[in-house]
């Protein structure tokens, strides 16, 4: 019995195995996404070569015509064009408000930083159909604003149902994504380093556009990626907030799935957003890696 | 270059008072070290020096210059952190053009002046490298060199030596020294080792809790400390409680449990504190201040012997001698010291 218990003991303090190699750690992260995101996307690739069809989802029979029809139309541009205007104007928007947020996060004293990042992620738990609804009360033609404005006599002004309400939205839902980041950052950099710089005469604009904007770029770039990729295939917000008003890709290809019915077509939209969305993001990862590389990073 | 003078300066964090009416004068060229243990304020001295906190009492001078109120960018100061904080971001030469190039100057002096302060702090051939790729003693030498190369009013270190190694700590030590007379600055060192205080410093300032406790030079802190706390914090330190009878030939006499002792010293009457350092008491036989005692342990410490000795009256007391005595446990004998190695402080702080 006496026995039993020091082998027990022994076998607890046996020296720890090394980890498990790589693969055995991504194996199941990896099934996960192969069996719930790569096969529906390699059948959305496949739908998307697919034949239109009466009456159905699609026929058979594999064809250019989805793609040719998207691309030739001026319309489908334009849409695109917007998809990608919107998101990066959202980008750009949450970008300087979140800035300064992020970094007097990562400034702030030692014990209230929590409690800032939870103020920060709470808007999270309240999902985004509810907070448009809630932009909606406030914007809306009988919102409280508009009423606040007629009351002082100002008038009505069209603060929804077109690009001014949809980028409000995109911005406040992505903002602490984009703080998160930067925040996070902008931590790495010691106060020190800072401090350096003003006792070597830098005045405080100085010191931020020489040392602290450098230091802080590797988080500009990823909360950058993460909002502009959000906003980029965001669709309750546009189409609560845009009403029919603000057409980006999102709204066609929901439209043209269930609406309209049109399988191949649909696919073939997701893909085309999601192969331009490609080449944007290479683009930019290219020149991020470039300018952390030529200032040193 | 300047003088410095702290004028009764307090500065308040919340309900923490970090430095209390301190009042400090630093001579041109004079390297002084702040010396005490973490949270004694040495740090918020440096910060408000440097401006990057403004005191709620008291000013500032560097030379005839009232600083209080102005902004670091303003005060001409050169600081080394304990972390350094070079930029990691610029090569070594474009660390130390910085200072340089804020203040407008052209890119040949700015080119001649960094060559030239990379050339006395040994770093020529690493201008390109960036401060990740160097060593801590390497960029050590580079944060030395961004603070000197802007011919700064008064250089700052703040624990500059923390993050080294025990021996390139000794080394950097002489080199800070002899760089700080070449340039002949006035500089303030802060430090929680009372050896580098001691080894580097024209005159050491002891902090505790925000409060001045005494500024002297370094061997006169050892020998003549103010206080019992300032007796106990820098090295080792014996202590006889006593009472002070009266003077005889300068000294003080004053009894002990151990018997009558005469001791250097001001103190009035009362209960006091002989201090006698480790190193003064002597094995002998004969002498003023004897002290009865019987070994209890020995410490080898390489160059040292440490021995403890218990006396009469509860007194523990700790020799250190050269290996050439060879206290055994058990061994009775008799310490003595010279009267001017002792020194009488008040018992209390």
């Amino acid at each position: 019995m006496a026995r039993a218990a020091e082998m027990a003991r022994l076998r607890v303090r046996r020296p720890p195995r090394s980890a498990p190699p790589a693969v055995l750690l991504l194996l199941p992260s990896g099934l996960f996404l192969a069996a719930f995101f790569l096969v529906p996307y390699g059948n959305m690739v496949r739908m998307s070569f697919l034949a239109k069809a009466e009456g159905a989802a699609f026929a058979n029979g594999v064809t250019l015509e989805n793609y040719l029809r998207i691309l030739q139309d001026a319309f489908y541009w334009r849409v695109i064009g917007r998809t990608f205007w919107l998101a990066g104007l959202s980008t750009v928007l949450t970008l300087l408000l979140g800035y300064p947020v992020a970094y007097a996060i990562a400034r702030a004293p030692g014990p209230r930083r929590p409690l800032l990042l939870m103020l920060l992620l709470a808007p999270l738990l309240v999902g985004a159909v509810v907070r448009s609804y809630g932009w909606m009360i406030l914007l809306g033609r009988v919102g409280l604003i508009n009423q606040t404005l007629r009351i002082l006599g100002v008038g009505e002004v069209e603060l929804m149902y077109n690009t001014f309400g949809v980028v409000i939205g995109l911005v406040h839902v992505y903002l602490p994504f984009m703080v998160l980041a930067l925040a996070s950052a902008l931590e790495q950099i010691p106060a020190e380093v800072e401090l350096a710089a003003r006792s070597l005469g830098a005045a405080p604009w100085r010191t931020f556009w020489r040392v602290t904007w450098p230091l802080s770029l590797p988080g500009v770039f990823s909360g950058s990626m993460l909002v502009f990729v959000l906003a980029l295939s965001a669709y309750v917000i546009p189409i609560l907030l845009g009403g029919n008003n603000v057409l980006v890709m999102p709204i066609l290809i929901v439209q043209m799935l269930l609406d309209a019915f049109n399988w191949p077509v649909g696919s073939a939209m997701a893909m085309v957003l999601f192969g331009l969305a490609c080449v944007v993001l290479l683009v930019y990862v290219k020149t991020a890696n470039r300018v952390l590389r030529w200032i040193g990073r | 270059m300047a003088s410095i003078q702290l004028d009764g300066v307090t500065k308040r964090f919340g309900p923490v008072v970090a430095v209390r009416g301190l009042s400090l004068q630093v001579r041109e060229g004079e390297l002084l070290t702040l010396l005490g243990p973490s949270g004694c304020g040495k740090t918020t001295t440096l910060r408000l020096l440097a401006g990057f906190l403004t005191p709620e009492e008291g000013r500032i001078f560097f030379g005839e210059l009232d600083v209080t109120r102005l902004a670091p960018e303003h005060r001409n100061v050169g600081i080394v952190f304990q972390n350094y904080a070079l930029f990691p971001h610029m090569t070594v030469a474009q660390n130390v053009a910085f200072g340089l190039e804020v203040r407008g100057l052209p890119g040949r002096e700015i080119r001649s002046r960094v060559r030239e302060i990379l050339e006395r702090v040994q770093l020529r051939g690493l201008e390109q490298r960036y401060p990740h790729q160097l060593s801590g003693g390497q960029q050590q030498r580079v944060a030395l060199a961004r603070a000197l190369v802007i011919n700064p009013e008064v250089l700052l270190l703040d624990e500059p030596l923390a993050n080294l190694d025990a021996k390139l700590r000794e080394e950097m030590r002489f080199y800070i020294r002899h760089l700080q007379q070449e340039f002949r600055i006035t500089t303030i060192y802060v430090t929680h080792d009372q050896a580098e205080a001691m080894a580097l410093a024209d005159r050491i300032a002891l902090l505790r809790d925000g409060v001045l406790q005494q500024v002297a030079r370094p061997e006169e802190i050892y020998r003549r400390p103010q206080s019992k706390w300032v007796a106990d914090f820098v090295g080792v330190c014996n202590f006889i409680p006593g009472r002070v009878l009266g003077q005889e030939d300068g000294f003080l006499v004053v009894q002990t449990p151990v018997g009558l002792l005469r001791c250097s010293g001001t103190a009035g009457p009362g209960r006091v504190l002989v201090c006698v350092r480790p190193e003064s008491l002597r094995p002998q036989a004969e002498g003023p201040n004897r002290i009865a005692g019987v070994v209890r342990s020995r410490t080898f410490l390489g160059n040292l012997l440490d021995v403890r000795v218990f006396c009469p009256g509860e007194v523990v007391l700790r020799v250190q001698c050269p290996l050439t005595w060879d206290a055994q446990p058990g061994e009775s004998l008799h310490l003595a010291f010279r009267a001017q190695d002792a020194w009488v402080v008040s018992e209390e702080g």
